[in-house]
């Protein structure tokens, strides 16, 4: 009886072990921090036009965030099947959509910090939960975590959860909803995408 | 032996875990895809509905409140509607043990229906009486009754079952609703006309939001749902607050 307990123990622990694989908890905070930093005082308040905040929004997101990596799971079983012009093409739109859509929401957080308030472990190997808080207007301050990735000795971001909303998440129920049913499946995703961030209107789906 | 056959079965169940997420490894996190075909077309047809009347009639009217009152004034209103919320708080505190709770909020609602002048100043903060007002769904949340699927309310928008539930049982246990229930001639005006406010008061507060969502998706129904049945999950007895459980997905990419 011991010995199966033992053994059951042994295989949880090898089980467990490769989940556990180490990201250092002070360095992952650190790069979430130096990235929210940078953009609130080199685009927020920094004191140049429009255009060159766009400009800016574009390259710190591009750094920041794995935006392949996202699309990947964004697009979930699709993916498989997509030929490589169409990943391509996905993974263009689907990072045009997002510049497009945060540059614009990103001068709400003018005034305010984000504070930092520990990190949470994830099953995944070379990721962390980096939590924070930003104060509202109105009532309690909302939560955001940002899940970080560690490859090498680089990090970066591959999902942003706002009050317990996964961006990941949100998107790959909606654009999977959206393939199935349309009648061209993801060319049709990544036409709408695109005429999205040239501001024409979409066709009904 | 009997130790032994509970460990067993917990392999068992531990194996069909892990086939059940392996499984759902090839469709993972498209939790929220509707399984009911029926409750899918008809939630498609209502939110489609819903967002006509929003931007016909809804929007329009909040967009007229915001131009003609100033942020002061929107913000004495609000407080007003907040203020009204107290007493239903007050007993849903009570509802889950939680005496000091009750206590705080029924202070806060007698102190700011005074001299908070009718609850548009939160005097009692300012005593340091200050706490988040919480409602049935909280409280039933905390009871660990789950929330059922997505269903789109003619009008009122996104929900579920509980959260239905909820509301109702908050507008009834509002002040306004049994303070006037023995006059049946200013009931029902009080009732709705207060409901129709507090409407426009909360798409004031929410349209920029909602036409942001609606501009960046290209399935704006998938991702309301998605984003409120998230929201909605991290409550009372399913909250987790030590874990990132409910966002920690396998991301199953091979690299």
């Amino acid at each position: 009886m011991k010995k199966l307990i033992a053994t059951a123990l042994f295989i949880l622990g090898v089980y467990a072990a490769p989940a556990m694989a180490e990201v250092n908890a002070a360095q992952a905070q650190k790069f979430v921090e130096d990235v929210t930093n940078d953009g609130i005082e080199n685009i927020i308040n920094a004191n140049v036009s429009q255009q060159e905040k766009d400009k800016r929004f574009a390259t710190l997101f591009n750094n920041a965030l794995d935006m392949k990596f996202i699309g990947q799971f964004v697009l979930g079983r699709y993916w498989r099947t997509a030929t490589p012009e169409q990943r391509d093409a996905f993974i263009k739109a689907y990072r045009e959509m997002n510049i497009k859509t945060w540059s614009k929401r990103f001068d709400e957080f003018k005034g305010r910090n984000f504070k930092f308030i520990g990190t949470t472990p994830s099953n995944s190997a070379n990721q962390i939960f980096v939590n924070s808080e930003v104060p509202m207007p109105e009532g309690q301050p909302a939560k955001v975590v940002w899940r970080v990735k560690k490859t090498g000795d680089t990090f970066k971001i591959v999902d942003i959860i706002i009050e317990n909303v996964s961006l990941a998440i949100t998107a790959r129920n909606e654009y999977s909803a959206y393939i199935k049913k349309s009648p061209n499946g993801v060319d049709d995703l990544i036409k709408d995408l695109q005429q999205k961030v040239a501001d024409k209107p979409a066709k009904a789906a | 032996m009997n130790l032994i056959r509970r460990l067993m079965s917990g392999v068992v169940l531990a194996l069909a875990i892990n086939i059940g997420s392996a499984y759902a490894n090839t469709d993972n996190h498209d939790v929220y895809a509707d399984d009911d075909s029926v409750l899918e077309s008809y939630n498609r047809a209502m939110f489609s509905f819903n967002n006509y009347f929003n931007h016909y009639v809804f929007m329009p009217t909040a967009q007229a409140y915001r131009d003609i009152t100033t942020p002061f004034v929107r913000k004495r209103v609000s407080n007003i509607f907040d203020n009204l919320q107290e007493p239903v708080s007050s007993g849903n505190y009570l509802l889950q043990a939680e005496p000091k709770g009750a206590l705080i909020s029924l202070s806060r609602f007698v102190i700011n229906s005074t001299l908070g002048l009718l609850g548009m100043f939160d005097v009692a903060e300012g005593w340091g009486l200050s706490q988040k007002t919480i409602g049935f769904d909280d409280t039933f949340a905390k009871w660990c009754i789950p929330d059922g699927p997505y269903i789109v309310l003619p009008l009122l928008g996104p929900s579920t079952p509980r959260s239905a539930i909820s509301m109702g049982l908050n507008f009834v246990f509002d002040p306004v609703y049994w303070g006037t229930v023995n006059d049946a001639n200013i009931h029902d005006k009080a009732t709705y006309s207060l409901a129709i406010a507090y409407g426009v008061v909360v798409m004031e507060q929410n349209m920029d939001l909602l036409k942001d969502l609606e501009r960046s998706s290209v399935d704006y129904y998938a991702a309301m749902k998605a984003t409120y049945m998230q929201n909605r999950k991290n409550k009372g007895c399913f909250k987790n607050d030590s874990s990132a459980n409910d966002y920690d997905f396998d991301f199953g990419i091979e690299e």
